[in-house]
């Protein structure tokens, strides 16, 4: 099997201060008009990351795009896809039945209402639009905007290829010099 | 009142996570609490700048449960009803008390808009950061019913006849020195607080906003033959702390509140929308006379270095009696926290000091005490680019696009500056007349009795 692993994005809880910012910013990487200003909105941000904050711990979670994704398998009317190496979902197939939600083991997925029906006027509507539709992270098509605007780098764009890759060097480093001991001895 | 007055500047305990970056920014360390738990604003220490509102992102998210609801929310906040997101650090505004006040349609009102709210106004109706839009501005505020436009940059070119000559005397005649400005109430408050033995180094020289005010009830009231009592002043102010000066029991030169409300840009925006005005289609018309003509000295009031470049283009031609070689004095412009210049007037050298960010004056303050300070005049503008970084300005979603807009501004700050026909406070032929007709000479007495006041030690 020649597949690359799917990316994700990864909150190192040691560095996030519990900001916001990332979700700021993924909201309004979503919106399909271009907002500046915190006056131009006239509805909530809807993020795709969620901050968690425990006595413990703060940190945003999000979908981890698994490779055998439990959502994508639970979807009964198949909404949710695989698609260059990223588990999305057509907004427009699905039924907001909530499976997905139950599947997930992350808590990476909520119910919006549906973008349709968040910025159109109320008789351009379409009428069988869902009221409300599964969203979560669809990774912004690769430049992840939640990565790019927190402000203390706790947010990493994990690259599996690359993140196995540099493991790999890594522990050839450390264990050439111990191997070469061991060896030697041997000898 | 003053009192409550001071609780300006609040911190939504429900909706902050504890994050700090408000009091990174804080220049004065007033923001209180445990890491990671909600913080709050120690209102002695407060200066009410507002950076703290800018940069605050946490919000009210959709997917949480609140035991406070929306709506008592944007009640707290004397908010209309929004649908925009609401976010932990927020201000106390006055937006339903001037509503009111306009409602009744015989209120004569008259209006100031401060020089930083034309380069921001539009971004709140999705023009691009930065946009220009004087003439927008005074159709919209003639739409909401205002029956005098006028202007704070009027009084800003007043405010450089008043203190150009203060510091000229101050030199030549003796006087503390160096000697600070006092446009912005943050950093006046901050030397109240912090720094009262320095207090004599104010110019004595209120803020544009307050020489306004007073203007409007004394010569404005005469222009149209009203009582004073009968004018309803607002001042529309990019900073957040601007409710606190105008409240000030000094600000009363007319005999009444010299300003009766205060609205931030952003409250500026929410009337217009209430209103159903289509800001974006408005038609370009112009401020009222006389109290609304200003030179570009007037308008670059708005960002740091600004008063000092106003200063300069005035000050230069009272010394030196020669017009000015460049009104464009980019020496003073910039970005850094301090920024040292000497002009040479031939009789003089003037060794003058800008600084941006409240921060960044403490060790030249320091100096002073130490009896080391070798400069006259200093500009001090607490928020980071001027008042158009001010807390009242639009707030941006993104920290990046904080940047790009103080940017804009300032560019368009400096080319409302050079449409201008007249650059120079003196020039203003509005600012002759009124001397003529009214004040006399710059530090007479009437001057003095209107346009100056006294601070005081706050403890
Ligand atoms: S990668 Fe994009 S979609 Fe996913 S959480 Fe970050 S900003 Fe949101
Ligand atoms: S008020 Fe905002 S910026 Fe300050 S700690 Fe709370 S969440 Fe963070
Ligand atoms: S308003 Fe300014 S001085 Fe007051 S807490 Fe906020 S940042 Fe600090
Ligand atoms: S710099 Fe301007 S906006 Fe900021 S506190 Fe001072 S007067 Fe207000």
């Amino acid at each position: 099997m020649s597949r690359n692993l799917n990316s994700f994005v990864l909150a190192d809880s040691k560095k996030c201060i519990g900001c916001r910012v990332c979700e700021v910013a993924c909201a309004v990487a979503h919106l399909d008009t271009e907002i500046k200003t915190v006056g131009n909105m006239n509805f909530s941000l809807n993020p795709r990351l969620y901050l968690v904050k425990t006595p413990e711990i703060t940190m945003p979670v999000q979908c981890r795009h698994c490779e055998d994704a439990p959502c994508l398998k639970s979807c009964p009317v198949s909404a949710i896809k695989e698609q260059s190496n990223r588990i999305v979902i057509d907004e427009a197939g699905c039924i907001g039945c909530k499976s997905c939600i139950m599947a997930c083991p992350f808590g990476a997925i909520e119910l919006i209402v549906s973008r349709q029906e968040r910025v159109g006027d109320e008789e351009d509507r379409l009428r069988d639009e869902p009221e409300v539709v599964a969203s979560k992270c669809d990774l912004c098509g690769g430049a992840p905007a939640c990565v790019k605007a927190c402000p203390r780098e706790a947010l990493q764009y994990v690259d599996m290829v690359k993140e196995r890759t540099q493991r790999r060097i890594e522990a050839a480093n450390k264990m050439s010099g111990f191997h070469n001991e061991f060896m030697v001895r041997e000898g | 009142m003053a009192k409550k007055l001071q609780e300006n500047i609040k911190i939504d305990a429900e909706l902050c996570t504890g994050c700090g970056r408000c009091s990174e920014v804080c220049p004065v360390d007033a923001i209180e609490g445990e890491e990671g738990k909600p913080q709050s604003v120690n209102v002695a220490k407060c200066v009410m700048c507002g950076q703290c509102v800018q940069i605050c992102s946490a919000y009210d998210s959709p997917f949480e449960q609140y035991a406070t609801s929306r709506s008592q929310r944007l009640k707290e906040r004397n908010m209309p009803i929004v649908k925009e997101p609401l976010f932990a650090a927020y201000y106390h505004g006055d937006f339903f008390k001037v509503k009111k006040r306009l409602a009744d349609k015989k209120q004569f009102s008259m209006v100031q808009c401060a020089p930083a709210v034309r380069v921001s106004l539009a971004e709140e109706f999705g023009m691009p950061l930065g946009s220009l839009v004087p003439g927008k501005m005074v159709a919209a505020l003639k739409r909401l019913g205002f029956t005098r436009v006028y202007d704070t940059n009027f009084a800003a070119d007043l405010t450089i006849m008043e203190e150009g000559s203060e510091l000229v005397k101050r030199i030549t005649e003796g006087g503390s020195l160096p000697m600070f400005t006092s446009c912005c109430p943050a950093w006046v408050k901050f030397v109240e607080n912090e720094y009262p033995e320095l207090i004599d180094h104010l110019s004595s020289c209120k803020s544009p906003q307050q020489m306004a005010g007073s203007m409007f009830k004394t010569y404005g009231a005469s222009v149209d033959g009203v009582d004073a009592r009968e004018v309803y002043s607002v001042a529309i102010m990019p900073c957040t702390c601007k409710k606190f000066e105008a409240n000030r029991p000094e600000m009363k030169s007319s005999g009444y509140q010299d300003v009766d409300a205060v609205l931030t840009t952003r409250e500026l925006a929410y009337l217009i929308k209430e209103a159903a005005i289509d800001f974006n289609a408005l038609p370009e018309e112009s401020f009222d006379k006389p109290l609304g003509m200003y030179s570009g000295a007037g308008t670059i009031f708005g960002v740091t270095g600004g008063v000092m470049e106003a200063a300069i283009r005035t000050a230069y031609e009272l010394i030196t009696k020669e017009p000015i070689e460049n009104v464009n004095v980019t020496s003073v412009r910039g970005e850094q926290g301090v920024r040292k210049v000497t002009l040479d007037t031939g009789a003089l050298k003037l060794k003058t000091v800008v600084v941006s960010g409240l921060k960044n004056v403490i060790p030249i303050l320091e100096d002073i005490q130490r009896g080391k300070a070798d400069f006259h005049f200093m500009e001090v503008m607490t928020c980071p680019a001027g008042c158009i970084s001010g807390g009242g300005q639009p707030k941006m979603l993104l920290p990046v696009d904080g940047r790009k807009a103080y940017e804009n501004r300032k560019s368009s700050t400096y080319q409302h500056d050079e449409e201008q026909r007249y650059r120079k406070s003196h020039e203003n032929p509005e600012i002759q007349d009124i001397y003529q007709k009214f004040l006399g000479e710059p530090l007479g007495h009437k001057s003095h009795k209107l346009l100056h006041t006294h601070y005081k030690p706050s403890r």
